[in-house]
C-alpha cells in the first residue's frame, strides 16, 4: 500500500464516506487511490466550492467535511473556504497536494508555501514531512477539527509520500479526561438568574455545534426565560417560541434590540460578541451583569468583562443552569414588544417584496428543509424572514460574509441529505461567483432549488452608499447582468423569471414540485433596503428604520 | 503595557512563526525573544517581551489554545521584570 492509498484507508476510518475536490498534479496519487477506493468524490468546479461544499455538509450534518486540492494554485483557492470555516467554526479537514520533498524550497513547478498560507486561516495545519507521521497526522487532524471549538485543519502532503511505501498505524484509542462541572460556577450562575428582573438569553452558533440545541430548547421552555440569537443560531429555538425575538444586532429585529439594552443579566451561550452583533461595544446591554458559557476560554473577557463565565461543554451546562423564574412583567413587557414591532408584509404595487416572498416559502417548504444563502441583503432578509427547523438548516456564511457561498454550500448540503430539500437562495452578485457550481449541480443531477433574488445591483453595499456615502453608487450596477434562466439552462436545470406579486404562487409552487434542480430568477427593485439597521458605531437601540 | 511571557511548546518546524503571527495578530508588538530547542526533550522553551495596550490575557489565551504548547506564564509590568532579572 502507498502513502495516497493509505489515506483513503485512514479516511475511512475516520468514518468518512464523502469528499469534495479538483485534481492536479501533486494530488494525482490520491486522485489514483480515490479511483476505486471506496469513498465518493465529487468534483466540484473550482477549489473554493470545493471547500464550501466541504462546509455545507458539515454544517448540515455535524460531521467533519473533507475537502482535496492540488498544491499551488489548488491551494490558493482553497484559502476563503478556510478562513470562512475558520471564523464559523466549521470542522473541516483540507487535504493538498505538495510538490516532492526534495523539491520543497526550490520554488518548484506550483510549489507554495501552503503551510504558511493556512496559519491565519486554520485552527491548525500538518506538513508531513514522513511515511511514519501520515497515520498519526490525519488522526489528529479530525480530533482537533472537531473537538473544543470546532474549525478547518489543513493537511499537506508532498507527492513522494504519496507513492513511497506506507508505514501501519494504529488508530490510538484517545481517553478522554471528563472535566467534572464547575458546581460552584453553576449555584453562582443559578441564584444571578433567579434575582434578576429582566434576564436574556443571547444565543450563538456554539449551541449548535456542541449538539445542544433539546438541552437549550428545555431551559427555555422550563424557565420561559426570554432570548434573541445572533445569524449562526438561527433554528435554535423554535420561532414561534412565546419569548424568543429572533436575531439581534445590525439587521436584528426591533425587539430584539430594544430587549438586549434593557436586560439586567445578559446570559451569553456559545456567542462571541461579534461587532455585528454588539453595535457600539459600550452601550451593549449598558445596564446588564453578563454570564458567558462557552468551550473557548479565548472568548472570555475578549470584548465584554463578564461576572461570570463558565467555559465548559454546553450540553452539560445548560441542564445545570435551568431554574424556575419570577419575571412575569418582564415576560410580559417582551410579548408586547413582539406585538408591537412584529414584521410587516404590506407592500405597496405590483413589484415583489423580497421579505413577504420568503416569508411565503418559508411556510410552504416541507418539514426540514435546509437554506443555504448568499450574502448581502437577501442574506439579512432569510435570517430575518424565514424559519427552520433546526439550526443545520440554516446554513449561511455569518464570520466571513462570503460571496460564492450559497450555492456550493447548497451542493454539500445536498449530497450530505438527499431525503431532504435543500434551497439556495442568492443576489445575482453573489451567484456569479461561483457559478461554475452549476456543473457540478448538472454533474450529480442534484435537485437543488436555486431562489435568485436579483436587484440588478450589488445591494447591501448601494445600501450603504445611500445611507453613508451620499448616494455615489461606485461600481454597484449591475444592469449588464446576463440572462440567469439562460444560463442555468445551459447546465441543463429549468427556471423561470417572475417580476410581479401576481406571479409568486403558482411560481412558487413549480419551484418547490420540481423533480431536479431548479431556478426561480425573481426580479426586485433596487431601492429596496434591509431595516431595521444599526448605522455603524451606534449602540443597537439607535436603529433606522427608512431611509427618511 | 510591556510582558514577559515564558512559553513551552512541543518541538515543530513552524511554531516560532505561529507564536509570532498570533503575537502581531492580537495586537502586541514583541519587543525581543529568544527560543532554544531542547532536542532530548523535543521541546522548544520561548521567552518573550510583548507591549501592548491590551490586556496580556487577550494573547496568553491565544496561545494556550495553539497547538502544541504545554505551558505558558506571564509576569506582566516592567517593574516586575526588572525584579526578577
Ligand atoms: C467575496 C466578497 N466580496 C465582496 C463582499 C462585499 N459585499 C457584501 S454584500 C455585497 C453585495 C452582494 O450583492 P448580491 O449578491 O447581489 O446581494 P444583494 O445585497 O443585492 O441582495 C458585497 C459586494 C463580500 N461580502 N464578499
Amino acid at each position: 500500500m502507498n502513502g495516497a492509498n493509505f489515506v483513503v484507508q485512514a479516511l475511512k476510518e475516520q468514518n468518512v464516506s464523502q469528499v469534495f475536490g479538483y485534481p492536479g498534479g501533486a494530488i494525482m496519487p490520491l486522485y489514483d487511490a480515490l479511483f476505486d477506493g471506496g469513498v465518493n468524490h465529487l468534483l466540484c468546479r473550482h477549489e473554493q466550492g470545493a471547500a464550501m461544499a466541504a462546509i455545507g455538509y458539515a454544517r448540515s450534518t455535524g460531521k467533519v467535511g473533507v475537502c482535496i486540492a492540488t498544491s499551488g494554485p489548488g491551494a490558493t483557492n482553497l484559502i476563503t473556504g478556510l478562513a470562512d470555516a475558520l471564523l464559523d467554526s466549521v470542522p473541516i479537514v483540507a487535504i493538498t497536494g505538495q510538490v516532492p520533498t526534495y523539491l520543497i524550497g526550490t520554488d518548484a513547478f506550483q510549489e507554495i508555501d501552503v503551510l504558511g498560507l493556512s496559519l491565519a486561516c486554520t485552527k491548525h495545519s500538518f506538513m508531513v514531512s514522513s511515511a511514519e507521521e501520515l497515520g498519526p497526522i490525519i488522526e489528529q487532524a479530525f480530533e482537533i477539527a472537531s473537538s473544543g471549538r470546532p474549525g478547518p485543519v489543513l493537511i499537506d502532503i508532498p507527492k513522494d509520500i504519496q507513492i513511497g511505501p506506507s508505514v501501519t498505524h494504529h488508530l490510538a484509542k484517545l481517553v478522554k479526561t471528563e472535566k467534572s462541572i464547575d458546581h460552584k460556577a453553576i449555584e453562582q450562575a443559578k441564584s444571578m438568574l433567579q434575582v434578576a428582573q429582566k434576564p436574556l438569553l443571547y444565543i450563538g452558533g456554539g449551541v449548535g455545534m456542541a449538539g445542544a440545541v433539546k438541552e437549550l430548547r428545555d431551559l427555555i421552555k422550563y424557565s420561559k426565560i426570554p432570548s434573541v440569537c445572533t445569524l449562526k443560531a438561527i433554528g435554535c429555538v423554535p420561532h414561534d417560541s412565546p419569548f424568543f425575538m429572533g436575531m439581534v444586532g445590525m439587521h436584528g429585529s426591533k425587539a430584539s434590540n430594544l430587549a438586549i439594552q434593557e436586560c439586567d443579566l445578559l446570559i451569553a451561550v456559545g456567542a462571541r460578541f461579534d461587532d455585528r452583533v454588539t453595535g457600539k461595544l459600550d452601550e451593549f446591554a449598558e445596564n446588564a451583569k453578563v454570564i458567558h458559557l462557552d468551550i473557548d476560554t479565548a472568548e472570555i473577557d475578549k470584548l465584554r468583562q463578564v461576572t461570570l463565565s463558565i467555559t465548559d461543554d454546553l450540553k452539560k451546562v445548560l441542564p445545570a443552569i435551568n431554574t424556575k423564574l419570577s419575571i412575569t412583567s418582564w415576560q410580559k413587557h417582551i410579548a408586547k414588544m413582539k406585538i408591537d414591532y412584529a414584521n410587516r408584509y404590506d407592500h405597496p404595487g405590483d413589484p415583489i417584496f423580497a421579505p413577504a416572498l420568503l416569508r411565503q416559502l418559508a411556510e410552504l417548504m416541507p418539514a426540514n428543509t435546509v437554506i443555504c444563502s448568499d450574502v448581502g441583503q437577501h442574506q439579512m432578509w432569510v435570517a430575518q424572514h424565514m424559519f427552520v427547523d433546526f439550526p443545520e438548516n440554516h446554513i449561511s456564511s455569518s464570520g466571513l460574509g462570503t460571496m460564492g457561498f450559497g450555492v456550493p454550500a447548497a451542493v454539500g448540503a445536498q449530497v450530505a441529505r438527499p431525503d431532504n430539500m435543500v434551497i439556495a437562495v442568492s443576489g445575482d452578485g453573489s451567484f456569479m461567483m461561483n457559478v461554475q457550481e452549476l456543473g457540478t449541480i448538472k454533474r450529480k443531477q442534484l435537485p437543488i432549488k436555486i431562489l435568485l433574488i436579483d436587484n440588478q445591483r450589488l445591494g447591501m453595499v448601494r445600501q450603504w452608499q445611500k445611507l453613508f456615502f451620499n448616494g455615489r453608487y461606485s461600481e454597484t450596477v449591475l444592469t449588464d447582468n446576463p440572462d440567469f434562466v439562460t444560463l442555468a439552462s445551459a447546465f441543463d436545470i429549468p427556471g423561470e423569471s417572475i417580476k410581479s406579486k401576481s406571479q409568486i404562487d403558482q411560481a412558487l409552487q413549480r419551484f418547490l414540485n420540481s423533480d431536479g434542480a431548479y431556478l426561480l430568477h425573481v426580479s426586485i427593485s433596487e431601492e429596496e433596503n434591509v431595516w431595521p439597521l444599526v448605522p455603524p458605531g451606534a449602540p443597537n437601540d439607535k436603529m433606522m428604520e427608512s431611509v427618511e | 503595557m510591556k510582558s514577559l511571557l515564558i512559553i513551552e511548546a512541543q518541538k515543530s518546524p513552524e511554531f516560532l512563526e505561529r507564536l509570532l503571527r498570533v503575537c502581531r495578530h492580537r495586537g502586541f508588538t514583541v519587543d525581543s525573544i529568544n527560543a532554544e530547542t531542547a532536542n532530548i526533550k523535543q521541546s522548544t522553551h520561548v521567552t518573550l517581551t510583548v507591549c501592548s495596550d491590551r490586556d496580556i490575557s487577550l494573547l496568553t489565551k491565544q496561545i494556550e489554545k495553539i497547538v502544541g504548547v504545554t505551558q505558558v506564564a506571564t509576569l506582566q509590568q516592567e517593574q516586575n521584570i526588572k525584579a526578577t532579572a
